[in-house]
């Protein structure tokens, strides 16, 4: 008899999803086993050396508001920040952080390895112990066994991973790391759909290779601004460059396009649109003449340059002529190919919102394999999965943010209840109250709820919470207190803002105005002067969002009160006309208790929501 | 799906319903089945609507709009909208979610996609006039001074003795309205009280209600005796088609009819086919600016003003703020085209079908 041994969560994976999945249990008092090949490989950025961004930056914010990690680490790891869309409104800034990928896999491994609770298994996964259909641990290469109440697979791109560089073709997870193959046939086992996803990655060069002195230089922010509440101070301690790729690479491509696995048809897997290759970009926009190329260091002492727009999976002689066909790139040396990576990931549609899949209890997913790309999006999904095990092994309701909350809810949410076809990366676009959702919003958000769970101090939280108190008073001050064009009032706003002042307003009314420069107004409005700048920037930038802002509010309201509308049980779907057969036949197969439960179910419409809402305020039973 | 086909006898149709009824079965409610076809996507809410138009399509021009709408033509002037707004949408969130890449926010171009959506947005209002003339009737208004033959021209046009008529002035004081068909259009023909000074305070009130239809009227026929009054009457200048007849022409002698004015005698019958062809081009005439005979209803015709005001009114220095405003109109594309329901746009929808459809 084996004798397994037995811990609350067993996560597979230490990646940027299992390192948070496992610190969010253990900080909760779980006993977990991480399980990873290699301990140097934890936390790696096998892609890009950037943190953040658009939608990312979102994550990253809510997570580390929540008390998660990622923020934290890039914060100390950070080489470059830079705050995206800053000359746009507050709801879309999005934090950026060009990183040391070294540092960044040390700080992480210190956590995880420190960690009280955390016990690092190194070994391979072979595959899982089940009982009754329900899984209740892993099995590992050299006949040991880990029980967990829960398992959180976070396999990336491992399952059942294959390689391509050009004609080449060998399987692989990553460079120079062999893939996961058992495990997708006991997942296959457990009823579970596979789909094939495809991801790739750009050459790396030598920098002394390089000819960066006659290239643009792209600075970080004049004002470094970190991602966490945790960190006081960041610095910018490297410059980027970039450089773009003339119209003699749409030729050298156009004639190897055959050579490449992904237009000869060797590749099935289906990659990210947003994301493109260079060969998908020269064929799908033949008329761009140029691309832009961005040259990213992948660490402060490093000699690696990361070519971020130059994805492909080109021979290599194809490669090595489109990169030195680059200004500033002639002399090139690559440390390194740039590859595509084909993997199994489990069809969306198949897990709850506390990550478990459906009908294989004790199996949450989490990353890539649930069909996401991205450290960020990862990141999520593991410190949702950790937390979610640990409450659900203490009977406690599952922690699950909802749309309207936050780009955590976004996330879950389109996971569990659509389709998605190629990898998901969050972008501001897809959360439909994105102005209530800004980076600036996200600490007031779920802080709270981060001290609930335990990861964030009280005195923390207070710091914050002055924060937004002060912006909140500032805010109503301006709105409040009147700015009437007397002779004074009016000579000093002619001088500062260089408007006339005609009739009574407010200093809010004035900075609303499209005509005025708003940074020298909002210099001279008495009430933001005990404001921090960003907190300024904050208020002003809310202050135009107004009307629309108080439009998402009573839409969530509506919301928030159709998620408690119960749904009576005796009910029968098929008597409600106008449902289709596909809605009738999820409402009968799931029994959703309340409205909101119906809503999330994959193939609702709103349409449909509607008229199970209508049915219901008309009392009707079956 | 079972189809039964029974002979043509209510007995026998009846008996084949209780039937299928003690056998299980149930009635279908009203619209029933055309809400299900919606619900499965067999067709638009758009087409849906049209349905029931088409069952109780009493003229030809209202046969003709609905067809068209349940074949989905105005369907696709829809998607066209939502299409365009898409383009317009997809433009500002690049902006936004691809800063970094080579993507800037071009504002001009974003404010002529407005334009253009907006432009959309419009000329499908305009059809809203024209959609109502054929639904509910082109109002044609008979006006004319006291005892001009009006009410004698309105029951020869309606076919039988609608109004009463007699050879004394300011017998009619109250509107007499009459439906009717001209060249496949549905005709609301209005007769009023005659025109003029009078001390009494019916005949007064009577003036107020002709003066009233005149103003609703979509096509005016303007009476002038030959006998009588001297002048020419005002004529309306709000853009309102006017046929112009000197009536009682059998009173005229050997005389010449003013340019414009048609020779009409009742008594005769002469000019009054030529009256009728007049009409009948008129009447066409307020339809036809139907494109391809597709016109908004009233639903329709809430959501795009709605979608109108909602983009002239959005802020486009922020891109953030513009895709707002577009998410809001496309939100209407999609509500005129059922893929988004608010509230019970369905039972309003459904509300007037009967049974069996």
């Amino acid at each position: 008899v084996i004798v397994a041994r037995g811990y609350d969560v067993v996560v597979v994976g230490a990646g940027h999803a299992g390192c948070e999945a496992a610190a969010a249990a253990a900080r909760m008092g779980a006993r977990v086993a991480l399980v990873t090949l290699h301990r140097h490989t934890i936390a790696q950025m096998p892609c890009n050396p950037a943190m953040g961004g658009i939608g990312k930056g979102h994550l990253i914010a809510e997570l580390d508001a929540l008390g998660g990690l990622q923020g934290w680490a890039a914060d100390r790891a950070g080489l470059q920040f830079k705050t995206l869309n800053s000359s746009r409104g507050p709801a879309v800034w999005g934090p950026r952080a060009q990183c040391d990928k070294e540092r960044y896999v040390e700080i992480m491994r210190r956590v995880v390895t420190r960690l009280r609770g955390i016990t690092l298994v190194e070994g391979e996964v072979m595959g899982l112990m089940t009982d009754t259909g329900a899984v209740t641990g892993v099995r590992l290469a050299d006949g040991g066994r880990l029980a967990g109440m829960t398992t959180i697979l976070t396999t990336g791109t491992f399952l059942g991973g294959v390689m391509h560089s050009g004609e080449e073709r060998r399987p692989g997870g990553r460079h120079g790391e062999r893939p996961s193959i058992g495990l997708g046939a006991e997942l296959k086992g457990l009823g579970l759909e596979l789909r094939r996803f495809k991801t790739g990655t750009p050459p790396r060069l030598k920098r002394s290779s390089l000819d960066l002195d006659r290239l643009e230089v792209q600075e970080g922010d004049d004002r470094p601004r970190p991602f966490s509440f945790r960190t006081r101070r960041v610095q910018n301690r490297i410059a980027c460059w970039v450089t773009r790729t003339p119209p003699e690479v749409q030729t050298i491509i156009g004639d190897n396009l055959h050579r490449s696995p992904l237009f000869a048809g060797v590749i099935e897997g289906v990659g990210p649109r947003y994301c493109p290759s260079i060969e998908d970009k020269v064929v799908r926009f033949p008329h761009h003449r140029e691309h832009t190329v961005f040259l990213e260091p992948e660490g402060l002492a490093s000699e690696s340059i990361y070519v971020n727009g130059l994805s492909t999976s080109l021979p290599r002689d194809v490669q090595e002529a489109v990169v030195r066909a680059v200004p500033g790139l002639g002399r090139a040396e690559f440390l390194r190919y740039g590859y595509a990576v084909e993997y199994d990931m489990v069809a969306p549609g198949q897990v709850d919102r506390d990550l478990v899949c459906r009908g294989v209890p004790g199996l949450a997913l989490a990353g890539q394999v649930l069909g996401t790309s991205g450290y960020e999006e990862a990141a999520a999904l593991g410190f949702l999965a950790g937390v979610n095990a640990v409450l659900r092994s203490r009977g406690l309701a599952p922690f699950v943010p909802a749309r309207e909350d936050a780009y955590l809810g976004v996330l879950v949410d389109d996971l569990v209840t659509r389709d998605h076809v190629e990898p998901y990366r969050m972008f501001t676009s897809r959360a439909e109250h994105r102005l209530v959702l800004g980076v600036d919003s996200a600490r007031e958000r779920l802080m709270a709820k981060g001290v609930r769970l335990g990861f964030v101090a009280e005195r923390a939280f207070h710091v914050e919470h002055m924060r937004w108190e002060a912006r909140r008073t500032a805010r109503a001050a301006l709105e409040a207190n009147p700015l009437n064009p007397d002779g004074p009032t009016r000579d000093r706003i002619r001088e500062i803002v260089g408007v006339e002042l005609r009739a009574p307003t407010t200093w809010a009314g004035l900075l609303r105005r499209q005509d005025i420069d708003v940074d020298r107004a909002a210099s001279a409005a008495p009430d933001l002067t005990g404001l921090t700048d960003e907190d300024r920037k904050i208020v002003i930038g809310t202050l135009r969002y107004d009307g629309y802002l108080a439009r998402h509010r009573r839409e969530i309201d509506r919301i928030r009160r159709l998620r408690h509308i119960a749904i009576p049980r005796d009910l029968d779907p098929a008597s409600i006309p106008g449902l289709s057969r596909e809605v009738v036949e999820q409402l009968r197969r799931h029994r959703p208790e309340t409205l909101a439960e119906a809503e999330g179910l994959p193939g609702m419409t709103p349409a449909a929501v509607a008229i199970l809402a209508g049915r219901i305020s008309r009392g009707g039973g079956a | 799906m079972l189809e039964l086909m029974v002979h043509g006898s209510p007995w026998i149709v009846a008996e084949t319903i209780d039937a299928c009824v003690a056998a299980g079965a149930r009635v279908a409610r009203p619209g029933e089945f055309t809400r299900r076809a919606v619900a499965n996507g067999k067709l638009d809410l758009v087409q849906a609507e049209a349905i029931n138009e088409l069952a109780s399509a009493e003229t030809a021009w209202q046969a003709r709009m609905a067809r068209a709408q349940v074949s989905g033509l105005l369907s696709s002037r829809f998607a066209e909208l939502k299409s365009a707004l898409t383009d317009l949408l997809a433009q500002l969130e690049a902006a936004l979610d691809f800063a970094h890449h080579d993507i800037p926010y071009d504002r001009e171009a974003a404010v002529a996609g407005r334009t253009e959506c907006v432009e959309l947005a419009r000329a499908l209002l305009a059809t809203a006039a024209a959609g109502r003339r054929v639904r509910d009737g082109v109002r044609v208004v008979i006006l004319g001074p006291p005892n001009s033959g009006k009410s004698t021209l309105f029951n020869l046009l309606v076919g039988h003795e609608r109004a009463i008529v007699s050879p004394h002035p300011g017998t009619t004081r109250d509107l007499v309205e009459a439906e009717l068909e001209i060249a496949g259009v549905r005709v609301i023909l209005v007769d009023t009280a005659g025109l003029g000074e009078t001390p009494d305070p019916i005949e007064q009130e009577g003036v107020r209600r002709a003066r009233g239809a005149a103003a609703e009227a979509d096509a005016i026929v303007q009476l002038w005796p030959v006998d009588g009054h001297p002048e020419s009457p005002r004529g309306h200048d709000d853009g309102v088609p006017v046929l112009r007849a000197r009536s009682r022409w059998d009173l005229a002698g050997r005389r010449h009819a003013e340019g414009g004015w048609l020779p009409l005698s009742c008594v005769t019958g002469d000019g009054v086919a030529e009256l009728r062809d007049a009409l009948a081009a008129t009447v066409v005439e307020e339809v036809v600016d139907l494109g391809g005979a597709v016109a908004i209803g009233r639903r329709h015709r809430e959501v795009l003003e709605r979608v109108v005001r909602e983009l002239e009114a959005s802020d486009f220095d922020l891109p953030e703020l513009a895709a707002e405003a577009v998410r809001v109109a496309l939100d209407g594309a999609g509500e005129l085209l059922g893929e988004v329901v608010v509230e019970d746009v369905l039972d309003r929808v459904f509300a007037g079908f009967c049974i069996g459809k």
